[in-house]
């Protein structure tokens, strides 16, 4: 075994001494036949002939000896990808097209599969995964849905304590604060969790210990557990943090733990404080978000059933006031809790991707389809010189895989790149993973992809190789059939289609955008600039310290030159709102509790944002704390409870009348599911109105904005706003000014990610396409170049010969839009959840994309065409 | 030369090879000389065929070659078993008396 394996080395590495060592034995045996018949009476140089003729040529010989040597395998190939390399340098547009080409589709195709990696395969970074899991709710029977369910207080005690079989937790959202350790103050993410949150999580600090069951009682002590990184940042990692305080919302906290190096938890926070949750308060909505971790020695099955019995008071009172639906909770695997939003758009991105690389895939199989056809004197040669079909094939397999190779290795560096565009795109937090990695996995997937793609098009070249007819491709003539046109007009008329899909696709999502961003929003946007404020501060808890803000705050940016009116709200247009009950108290409709939008407001927010007043009055520097309690309603509002009359000089909660009436501004949907941007049923009330209760609360989830309004652009505006809010509070962050535009903006974040993300997968494809028609039409008019020679000549004119080469590519290109616009009849039914004010069967895109197409398709088979023109008939003629 | 061919059995080159050299160490030509010695004349084994086997021989370790002076002071591969390649000729020796002695039962029976 060790002689053969020094053969093999020897064999492939000292070819050359092996090689001579059997020329000598050759040519010493030549010698020795020679002198043998030198014996019989023969001259030397007869003698020399017969041994030769004995020998059997010594070429021969040699071949057949290297035929039997150890290493052939490695030997052949070595050479076929040696001669590969030569052909595909000699032909470098060729070689770069079909690089490139491979590279973006190889590229797209790596960067989103890296995506879904992360959000479908990968588990989650904790200790046992498969336990870890959430609870949705499906309601089936009058109404349907199946989602994530968030909890209250009530369902939380129930969970916490009927059910043994899980560890469970919650936690109450994560928002942006104020941490000031000795004179250093960081703005950090602090995650609002309950005790047993780490445990769940399987995360252990490693410093001090998690939150305790008394830590985490209403009303229990301000503690905080830091992350690895803030801990390091603020002290220095050193272990006597433990007991230190820290300054949260202007209130100390103790630290009692810090989490270990990279630790991350759904909310990814760097400060967590104890939730404390009750059943008043927070807790008396459905606020909070529950992780579960099944107890060793339980199943899901026992969990659900568990749960389900806990929560029976609960699905029975959702029951009586639903009539006629049924609800049940059940677990999810918190791996599929997190991701699950993001799926539908993470899929169709993987499935464009996909259509990118059938596309490529057709292009590169029409590109080397026609490059063997051009080869095909050569191999005619070889296989009439003796060289079997098998060595041909191998041959074009050997290129194939060699540009799969080079474009395979370009497209997963051109993923990461892609990855990194993609993820800049993305909002900080957007995804429920730390990081997306080009993990073993991915490269795993991009190989097979780049494997898949090289037999994909390498297949049909070595086809056509192996149908090659020796007598008329050795006599340099009938070049390429009929059939193989053909052929390449299907594949054509397939990429085609698919581009068709993924353009129809993306001109629905711009037209939803266009849609969203062009509603009336029912207010003048421009002009207005906003600055956000956080308020989660506990000496804001007491109405008359926040009064006294707001009102010297707004009368300080009144005063800046050139603006004309400022005011302070809870929220603003665009963004998401507050939701509360709201209960009629006369009429008919006396009694009737449902939901509604609530905006706190400063006098003077109607004016400044210019919304139209439809009935009654807007509120006054006299609605103040002691007057009558009023509100203000829209036209949502007005329609919705009292049917569009006018709701002026009703009551509502009670006590509150109702002063006037304004018009709808379209808001982010809380209410209801549907466009991200929508017109809902609220009442303004006054912020001098807003009780204590409300305050402690709001803060910790909104924050206000002070809005002002200018007649052009002014100078220094934004530090100007800055001054005025630091005279009323020198205390107070301020996330930076911007305009309404920009809230609108971040509004449609996820609109306009999804457009651009498809609508660079869609500009791919006609790239792609377009270069496939291009490339055939090129390439007919180099084949036919003498047949049109001869027809001019015969009389044919320039035009006549251009139309019949265009029509061949531009037929394929117009049967595959037929195609496409089928098949997207049935494929686009699946964006119909994405799309807003739009149909799936949408004439101005249809219209779009049928002229994006012919323009694309009229392009591609011209430019080439042109090329007729200059085709000199005698010249073509004198060819012969 | 050359007019009687017949073609050999496959498997036996190998066999032949063996013992032609187990006597003495051959060059190819010589391997070729001895083989249609020992047989008569009956058999003559192109060197198409002979130098493949005898270098897929040597690979597997049954031959060592050497370069010597022939016997007219030509230099020239001469060719020698190795133990392996002794017990090779054995081993090919005995399985091809069991196949005649099978061949032979076969066509004599009735």
């Amino acid at each position: 075994m060790a002689g053969r394996i020094v053969s093999l080395f020897r064999n492939l590495l000292r070819k050359r001494a092996v090689e001579q060592a059997l020329d000598d034995e050759l040519q010493s045996s030549v010698e020795l036949l020679t002198q043998e018949k030198m014996k019989e009476g023969l001259s030397h140089s007869e003698a020399r002939r017969q041994a030769l003729i004995e020998l059997g040529g010594i070429e021969q010989v040699k071949e057949e000896v290297r035929n039997v040597r150890l290493g052939r395998f490695l030997d052949n190939l070595a050479r076929d990808l040696r001669f590969a390399v030569r052909q595909l340098r000699r032909n470098s547009g060729f070689t770069v097209t079909v690089i490139v080409t491979l590279a973006l589709a190889i590229g797209a195709n790596t960067a989103i599969f890296s995506v879904i990696n992360v959000l479908m395969l990968k588990s989650l970074p904790y200790a046992h995964p498969e336990r870890l899991g959430t609870i949705y709710l499906r309601a089936t029977g009058s109404s349907v849905s199946n989602e994530r369910a968030a909890i209250d207080g009530w369902r939380w005690e129930l969970l916490r304590d009927n059910v043994p079989s899980l560890i469970s937790a919650v936690s109450g959202g994560t928002s942006g604060v104020n941490l000031q350790a000795g004179s250093r103050v960081q703005y950090v993410r602090d995650g609002r969790v309950s005790a047993r949150y780490f445990d769940v999580l399987g995360i252990q600090p490693i410093i001090g210990r998690s939150f305790s069951v008394d830590e985490d009682r209403p009303h229990g002590p301000k503690v905080a557990i830091l992350s690895y990184g803030v801990c390091r940042n603020l002290f220095g990692s050193d272990a006597g943090v433990l007991g230190r305080a820290i300054l949260l919302r202007g209130e100390p906290y103790a630290v009692v733990g810090v989490l270990p190096q990279g630790a991350t938890t759904p909310g990814s926070s760097d400060v967590y404080t104890p939730l404390q949750p009750s059943r008043a308060g927070e807790g008396g909505g459905t606020n909070f978000d529950v992780i579960t971790r099944l107890n060793s020695g339980a199943s899901w099955e026992q969990a659900n059933a568990e749960i389900q019995r806990a929560w029976e008071p609960v699905t029975q009172s959702m029951e009586k006031s639903n009539p006629g639906a049924h609800f049940m909770y059940y677990s999810v695997p918190l791996h599929k809790g997190e991701t699950d939003t993001l799926r539908p758009q993470a899929l169709a991105l993987m499935l464009s991707a996909g259509f990118i690389l059938l596309i490529a895939c057709a292009n590169l199989a029409g590109l080397t389809l026609v490059r063997v056809l051009r080869r095909a004197p050569e191999v005619a040669t070889r296989l009439a010189l003796g060289a079997s079909g098998w060595q041909i094939q191998r041959q074009f397999w050997a290129e194939s895989l060699l540009l799969a190779l080079a474009g395979g290795a370009t497209g997963i560096g051109v993923g990461f790149l892609a990855l990194r565009g993609l993820l800049s795109l993305l909002p900080e937090h957007f995804l429920p993973v730390a990081s997306v990695p080009l993990d073993p996995r991915v490269l795993v997937f991009s190989a097979l992809i780049t494997l898949l793609t090289s037999v994909l098009f390498g297949m049909l070249p070595a086809l056509a190789a192996s149908k090659l007819d020796l007598r008329s491709s050795m006599a340099g003539r009938a070049v390429a059939g009929l059939g193989s046109v053909r052929l390449r007009q299907a594949l054509i008329v397939g990429e085609v289609s698919l581009a068709v899909v993924l353009l129809a696709g993306t001109g629905l999502l711009i037209r939803s955008l266009i849609h969203l961003e062009t509603l009336a929003p029912g207010f003048n946007p421009d002009g207005v600039l906003v600055a956000k404020v956080s308020l989660d501060d506990v000496r804001y808890h007491d109405p008359a310290v926040f009064r006294k803000l707001l009102d010297e705050s707004a009368t300080a940016m009144r005063r800046i030159p050139g603006v004309e009116d400022a005011a302070v709200g809870l929220s603003l247009p665009y963004e998401r709102t507050l939701n509360d009950q709201v209960m009629l108290s006369d009429g008919k409709e006396a009694g009737l509790q449902d939901n509604t939008d609530v905006v706190y407001v400063t006098p003077g927010y109607f004016e400044t944002l210019q919304m139209p007043v439809l009935a009654g009055r807007v509120f006054s520097d006299a609605d103040g704390a002691t007057a009558q309690r009023v509100a203000v309603v829209n036209q949502a509002f007005a329609r919705k409870f009292y049917g569009g009359t006018n709701p002026v000089g009703r009551y509502i909660n009670q006590d509150t009348l109702i002063v006037g009436e304004v018009t709808d501004v379209s808001v982010s949907s809380g209410l209801y599911e549907g466009a991200p941007l929508m017109s809902e049923q609220t009442m303004y009330i006054p912020a001098a109105q807003v009780g204590t209760g409300y305050l402690s609360l709001v803060h910790v989830w909104f924050q206000p904005d002070w809005i002002v309004r200018t007649a052009g652009p002014v100078e220094g505006l934004s530090a100007a706003m800055q001054r005025a809010l630091a005279s009323a509070d020198p205390n107070l962050p301020s996330s930076g000014v911007y305009g309404m535009k920009d809230l609108q903006a971040r509004t449609l974040a996820m609109q306009r990610i999804e457009v651009a993300l498809l609508g660079a997968m869609a500009g791919l494809a006609l790239l792609l396409s377009t270069v496939g028609i291009f490339a055939l039409v090129a390439n007919l008019v180099a084949q036919r170049t003498r047949e049109i020679g001869i027809r001019m000549a015969l009389g044919s004119t320039v035009s006549q010969a251009m139309l019949q080469i265009v029509r061949s590519g531009a037929g394929a290109s117009l049967l595959g839009l037929l195609v496409g616009l089928a098949l997207s009849a049935g494929a686009l039914r699946v964006m119909r959840s994405l799309l807003y004010g739009v149909d799936v069967y949408d004439g101005p895109t249809l219209a779009a994309v049928v002229f994006i197409l012919v323009c694309a398709t009229l392009a591609a088979t011209t430019l080439p065409a042109l090329k007729i023109a200059s085709i000199d008939p005698a010249h073509t003629l004198r060819e012969e | 030369m050359g007019e009687k061919r017949t073609d050999l059995l496959r498997g036996t080159l190998d066999l032949l090879i063996l013992k032609a050299l187990s006597l003495e160490p051959l060059h190819g030509v010589g391997v070729s000389r001895r083989i249609t010695q020992i047989t008569k004349g009956a058999f003559q084994v192109s060197f198409g065929s002979l130098f493949p086997s005898l270098h897929r021989m040597e690979e597997k370790g049954w031959l060592e070659a050497e370069w010597h002076a022939s016997e007219n002071n030509r230099r020239a591969k001469y060719y020698r078993l190795t133990s392996s390649g002794r017990a090779r000729l054995k081993a090919e020796e005995r399985d091809w008396k069991e196949l005649v002695k099978i061949m032979r039962a076969a066509v004599e029976s009735a």
